[in-house]
C-alpha cells in the first residue's frame, strides 16, 4: 500500500530527496540525476540540507548506539509530511527495516521511526509503484545490464520496476544476466573484514556481467557500483557500471568513461 | 583446516586457495541450488506449506515443555527408554553406559549433527566400541578421519580419485573411476556390518509428541537398515525436534526434501515407534532415546527462540555465496553456512565464534530459501550487537565507528570532513580511482579500485545551483 | 543424580525458558485447509507419475503381460533368488509364477538375512500407496516383515489400486491411532549422491523398486 501524502492530487508531488553519503562524497551526478528524473515527472523536490548518514554501516557492523545516534539525526532531517525518495534500495531498507529494530526499545521515536519508514522510496520502486511511470523518458543509448542489490530485492521486494524502466528506454539494449539477484560481494563492512570472500564473490559477478557483452552495468545502489567498478577498472574491462538514476537521467550517454569512476562532479 | 570457528579468518583464505575444494563447491551448490529451484516452483503450495511448518514449529517451541513430556510419555509407553543429558559430557556419559548396558561392541550409525555436537563417536571408541558410519559420505570422512562439511552433502569436497584411493587403502578396495563400483564397496562393506552390529544409532528429523515416535528421512536406506536389523536402536536427538503432533509430519515432509535436495520426497521415510512389538518379525527389542539440551533450552529463553526452528535442510548454505566460496569446514564447527553461523555462536559461545556473524554480506538469499522461515539475517545482526555488547570488538573498529558517527551528526562538519578527504585524494590519485587504501582498508584495494572522494561533494554542488548560501 | 531428576530438570528449564516468552508465544498452528479431493482415476494416474518421477517402475494392467514384462527387468538387474514373507499369500503367488520366466529361484528371508550373495528380488504386499510424492507405505503391522523392501536389490511392491491415497495425511491418520513400530515411506530406489553429486543406485537398499498396482 502505497503512502499517501493527503496533499493535493493534482497538485505537485513533494518529494524530499535522501541523496545519501555514498552519492555526496563519490558520486555526486547521482544525486543530481535523482533529481532531474523526478522533476521530470512532476515532484517537487526538496533537499534537506541537514541530511547526512542513515547509520547502515553502524548498524550493519552490530555498532547500535553509533546507529541510533545517526538515525536520530535522519529522522530529524526529514521531517513533517510528503514523501522521501533516494537513490539507494539499501538506504531505503535500513530505514524502513532497520530503524524499527534500533528503537524497539524506544516506543516514541519508534513511531516516528515507522511514520519516516512510511514515507521513504527507493528511486525506482517510487517512480514506477507511486508515480506510475512506464515511459521514463531518457535517451540514453547502450546496452545495460542489471545487478540487483540484495537489500533492494529481498529488503524492499523491488525485482521488475528497475527492469521495467530499463526496458522502456528506446536507446537502451537491455540484457539479462545469469545469477542477477546473487550478491557482488559488497556488503559494506564485510568488504573490508572479509576482502578475499569479497573478491571472489566479485569476480563471479564480473564473470556474469562480462557473458552479457554489455557497456554499462547498472544497479540501484552506490555501495554494489563502487565495488563492481572498482574492480571492472583494475582489471581494465571495457564496461562501465553506472547508476540507475544516471541512466534514467539520460546522462553519461555514449561510449563508457574511465571505468570506476561513476558520476560526475570531479573538476 | 584449523579447527574451532575463532579460526575462519585464516581457514576461509586456505579454501578460496584450494583449486579441488572451489570445484567440488561450485558443483554442488549449483545443483542442489537448481533441483530447489524447479521443485518449489513445481509446488504451488509451497508458500504457504512454509507459513504453516513455521507455525507449527513456533507452536511446539512455545509450549516445549508440554510437547516434551508428551513425548517421554508416548514414547516409554511404547517400550523405549528416554534419557536426558544437558551438556556433551553428559551426553557421551549416557551413550557410553548404554552401550556398555546393552553388551554391544558393534554399532551402526546413520547422519546425525547432532551427535557431532557431542562428540558422539569418540565417546563409544573409548568405551571399547567399533562406531561404523553407514551414511556414505559420513563413511567416506570417518575412513579419512575428517569432519563433515555441509549438513545434507557432508563429503562434498571429495572427489572420487580421493575416495577411490581411500577404498583402496583403508578396505583393500581395488582402484576404480567408477562412482556405481565406489558406492557398490561401500554396500558391500557396511551390509556386514548391518547384519553384525547389536546397535543401530541414529539421529532424528523429528520427535512426535503424540505418538512418541522418532522420524527419519534418507535416502540411501542406511537409517532404515540401523533401527531394523540390529537389537538395540539409540537414537540421539536435540529437544527442539519436537512437533506436537503426528498430523504435522507431512508439512515438514513436503518441505525438507525439496528444501535440501529439490527431491519430492526422499526415497525413506522412518515412523519409528518405541520397541519391537509382541509378534513382530523384526525391529529393535531396545530401544533409547537420548534427547540433548547442549545449550538449546538457553537459546529457547532468548531473542533467538526462532534459529531452533531449523530443519536442517541445507538450503541456506547452498543459497550462501559466502558457503558457496568457502564451504563448510572452514566454519570450524559443526554447523556451517548463514545456520552455522548463527547457530554455533548460540551453542558453543559468541566468544569462541565471533568471526562468524560477521562473514555475511546479509544479501538475504539464506532468509529467502529458509523452508521454516527463520530471519537468519536479522539474526546476524543481532549477534554483531551482542559482540560489542559483549566487548568483542576490536577497539579500531569501535574508535572508528565512533568517529564516523562524530561526523555524520553534523551536515557542516561532514561537508569539511569531505573537502580535506577531496582534496588529498585528489592530490594524491589526480582524479583516478584509489588502488591502495591504508590499514585496515588494504584488503579492499588488493584486486579493486576505491572510488576518489569527489572535490566538490553533492551538498556543495546543490548549494551552489540553488544558490544557498553556506 | 537420577534419570528421572535429569529429566525433570530439564522439563523445568525448558518451562521457565518458555515462560519468558508469555504473550509473544506461538498458538496452536492453523490446521490443513479443505481441499477438493481427486477421482480414483486421477489419484492413482498421479501415483504412477509421482512414482515414477522417484525412478521407480510401475505396472499397471492384466496380469499375463505384466509376469513376463517383470520377468524380463529382474533377469536384466541379474535377479537370481525370489523371496517373500511366508505369510504374504499374494507375494508368494507372484513370485511363484515368476520362477518360469527366467532362472529364478525361491529363497527364504532367512537366507538373505544370513548376508546370501545371491542376488535377490523381495516381494512384499504394500499397507497403502500416497498420490502426492509416489510412496509405497509399508509397515511391521501384524508382524509383517519389512526385509523384501530392505535387503533386496530389487523390490516388488503388490499395492491394491484400493488403498492408494491421496496425501501423507490420509495415510498417516490410518496408522497414528496405534502406531505400528516401524512404518517405511518407500519412494524410489536406495540413493545417494553423495560422491561428486552423482546420482547413484542401490547405496544400501533394493536399486530398483517396482510397484504392481493390483
Amino acid at each position: 500500500m502505497p503512502y499517501t501524502t493527503g496533499m493535493d492530487p493534482k497538485g505537485p508531488i513533494p518529494v524530499s530527496l535522501f541523496f545519501t553519503c555514498l552519492a555526496d562524497a563519490f558520486s555526486p551526478g547521482v544525486g543530481f540525476a535523482t533529481v532531474k528524473v523526478l522533476e521530470r515527472f512532476g515532484a517537487e523536490v526538496r533537499v534537506p540540507l541537514s541530511q547526512t548518514c542513515c547509520g547502515q554501516p553502524a548498524y550493519n557492523s552490530g555498532n547500535r548506539k553509533e546507529a541510533r545516534a545517526m538515525a536520530r539525526k535522519f529522522l530529524l532531517s526529514f521531517p513533517g509530511e510528503g514523501y522521501i525518495v533516494t537513490p539507494s534500495g539499501s538506504c531505503a531498507a535500513m530505514v524502513r527495516h532497520g530503524y524499527p529494530v534500533l528503537f524497539r526499545d524506544e516506543p516514541r521515536t519508534l513511531a516516528l521511526a515507522h511514520a519516516v519508514g512510511e514515507r521513504i522510496y527507493e528511486l525506482s520502486q517510487f517512480l514506477v509503484d507511486v508515480l506510475g511511470v512506464t515511459d521514463p523518458k531518457s535517451d540514453f543509448r547502450g546496452k545495460v545490464t542489471y545487478h540487483d542489490s540484495c537489500h533492494l530485492r529481498r529488503g524492499l521486494g523491488v525485482v521488475e520496476a528497475p527492469r521495467k524502466l530499463l526496458r522502456a528506454v528506446p536507446g537502451v539494449e537491455f540484457v539479462e544476466m545469469e545469477e542477477a539477484d546473487r550478491c557482488c560481494g559488497f556488503g559494506g563492512v564485510f568488504s573490508i573484514k572479509y576482502p578475499q570472500i569479497s573478491c571472489r564473490m566479485t569476480e563471479r559477478k564480473i564473470e556474469r556481467i562480462l557473458a552479457t557483452g554489455a557497456s554499462y552495468v547498472t544497479s540501484g545502489d552506490l555501495g554494489c557500483l563502487m565495488n563492481i567498478g572498482g574492480m571492472l577498472s583494475r582489471q581494465g574491462y571495457p564496461v562501465k557500471a553506472i547508476h540507475l538514476a544516471e541512466i534514467l537521467a539520460g546522462e553519461s550517454s555514449g561510449a563508457p568513461a574511465a571505468a570506476g569512476s561513476p558520476g560526475e562532479g570531479r573538476s | 583446516m584449523e579447527p574451532g570457528a575463532k579460526a575462519f579468518p585464516r581457514n576461509a583464505r586456505k579454501a578460496l586457495s584450494d583449486p579441488a575444494l572451489q570445484a567440488a563447491l561450485g558443483r554442488t551448490t549449483g545443483r542442489f541450488l537448481d533441483h530447489r529451484a524447479a521443485a518449489v516452483a513445481a509446488f504451488p503450495e509451497f508458500e504457504a506449506t512454509r507459513e504453516r511448518a513455521s507455525a507449527i514449529k513456533l507452536e511446539a517451541l512455545s509450549r516445549l515443555d508440554v510437547h516434551l513430556s508428551r513425548f517421554i510419555e508416548e514414547a516409554e509407553k511404547r517400550g523405549a527408554v528416554v534419557h536426558v543429558a544437558k551438556g556433551p559430557v553428559q551426553a557421551r556419559g549416557i551413550a557410553a553406559q548404554i552401550a556398555r548396558e546393552e553388551g554391544v561392541a558393534l554399532a551402526v550409525k546413520s547422519k546425525s549433527m547432532v551427535s557431532e555436537e557431542i562428540s558422539f563417536n569418540a565417546a563409544l571408541a573409548e568405551a571399547g566400541l567399533e562406531v561404523v558410519e553407514s551414511d556414505l559420505g559420513e563413511f567416506i570422512l570417518q575412513l579419512a578421519g575428517e569432519p563433515p562439511s555441509h549438513i545434507i552433502a557432508p563429503a562434498v569436497h571429495k572427489s572420487r580419485a580421493e575416495i577411490s584411493e581411500l577404498f583402496s587403502r583403508r578396505l583393500g578396495a581395488p582402484p576404480t573411476d567408477s562412482i556405481p563400483e565406489l558406492v557398490a564397496i561401500a554396500r558391500r562393506h557396511l551390509r556386514e556390518k548391518f547384519l553384525s552390529a547389536g546397535m543401530g544409532v541414529s539421529g532424528a528429523n523429528f520427535l512426535v509428541a503424540d505418538t512418541g515416535s522418532v522420524v527419519l528421512v534418507t535416502n540411501e536406506g542406511n537409517g532404515r537398515m540401523g533401527t531394523i536389523l540390529p537389537r538395540v536402536h539409540l537414537a540421539v536427538a536435540g529437544i527442539e525436534k519436537v512437533i506436537p503432533r503426528m498430523a504435522d509430519l507431512p508439512a515438514f515432509l513436503r518441505l525438507l526434501p525439496r528444501s535440501a535436495s529439490g527431491q519430492i520426497l526422499s526415497s525413506y521415510v522412518s515412523i519409528l515407534t518405541g520397541t519391537r512389538q509382541a509378534g513382530d518379525a523384526e525391529g529393535p527389542e531396545r530401544m533409547h532415546i537420548l534427547l540433548v539440551d547442549c545449550g538449546r533450552s538457553a537459546i529457547l529463553e532468548g531473542k533467538y527462540r526462532e534459529v531452533l526452528k531449523c530443519i536442517r535442510c541445507g538450503a541456506c548454505l547452498n543459497s550462501c555465496p559466502v558457503y558457496q566460496s568457502v564451504g563448510g569446514h572452514a566454519y570450524g564447527w559443526v554447523y556451517s553456512g548463514p545456520i552455522g553461523a548463527v547457530l554455533t555462536p548460540l551453542l558453543i559461545g559468541l566468544s569462541e565464534a565471533a568471526p562468524l556473524p560477521d562473514a555475511s554480506t546479509l544479501c538475504g538469499a539464506c532468509a529467502e530459501v529458509c523452508p521454516v522461515k527463520i530471519p537468519l539475517p536479522d539474526f546476524l545482526l543481532e549477534l554483531r550487537a551482542d559482540a560489542r555488547e559483549q566487548g568483542l570488538k576490536t577497539p579500531g573498529e569501535i574508535a572508528g565507528m565512533k568517529g564516523y558517527a562524530g561526523v555524520m551528526k553534523r551536515a557542516g562538519l561532514l561537508e569539511a570532513v569531505e573537502r580535506i578527504a577531496g582534496v588529498l585524494v585528489q592530490f594524491f590519485t589526480k582524479g583516478k580511482p584509489v588502488e591502495g587504501l591504508p590499514h585496515p582498508f588494504s584488503g579492499w584495494t588488493e584486486r579493486r579500485d576505491f572510488p576518489a572522494v569527489a572535490i566538490r561533494p553533492f551538498r556543495k554542488l546543490w548549494k551552489a545551483r540553488r544558490g544557498v548560501r553556506e | 543424580m537420577t534419570p528421572t531428576d535429569e529429566r525433570e530438570l530439564l522439563l523445568r528449564r525448558v518451562r521457565s525458558a518458555v515462560g519468558k516468552h508469555g504473550a509473544e508465544a506461538g498458538g496452536a498452528a492453523p490446521a490443513e485447509g479443505a481441499r477438493n479431493p481427486l477421482a480414483e482415476d486421477e489419484r492413482l494416474d498421479l501415483f504412477e507419475r509421482m512414482f515414477l518421477s522417484a525412478g521407480g517402475v510401475i505396472f499397471r494392467g492384466p496380469m499375463e503381460k505384466v509376469m513376463s514384462d517383470l520377468g524380463e527387468i529382474l533377469r536384466t538387474e541379474g535377479v537370481a533368488a525370489l523371496f517373500f514373507p511366508e505369510d504374504d499369500a499374494s507375494a508368494r503367488e507372484i513370485a511363484e509364477a515368476l520362477v518360469p520366466f527366467g532362472p529364478f529361484h525361491l529363497t527364504t528371508g532367512a537366507e538373505v538375512r544370513g548376508g546370501s550373495p545371491a542376488v535377490t528380488a523381495g516381494f512384499r504386499s504394500a499397507e497403502a500407496g500416497i498420490a502426492e510424492t509416489g510412496t509405497v507405505v509399508e509397515t511391521s503391522a501384524g508382524g509383517r516383515t519389512l526385509l523384501p523392501g530392505l535387503l533386496a536389490d530389487v523390490h516388488v511392491s503388490l499395492l491394491p489400486a484400493s488403498s492408494v491415497v491421496e496425501r501423507m495425511d490420509e495415510a498417516l491418520a490410518a496408522l497414528a491411532a496405534g502406531p505400528p513400530r516401524n512404518i517405511s515411506f518407500l519412494s524410489g530406489p536406495s540413493k545417494s549422491a553423495d560422491i561428486e553429486q552423482t546420482l547413484a543406485v542401490g547405496a544400501h537398499g533394493p536399486r530398483k523398486v517396482i510397484v504392481l498396482l493390483v
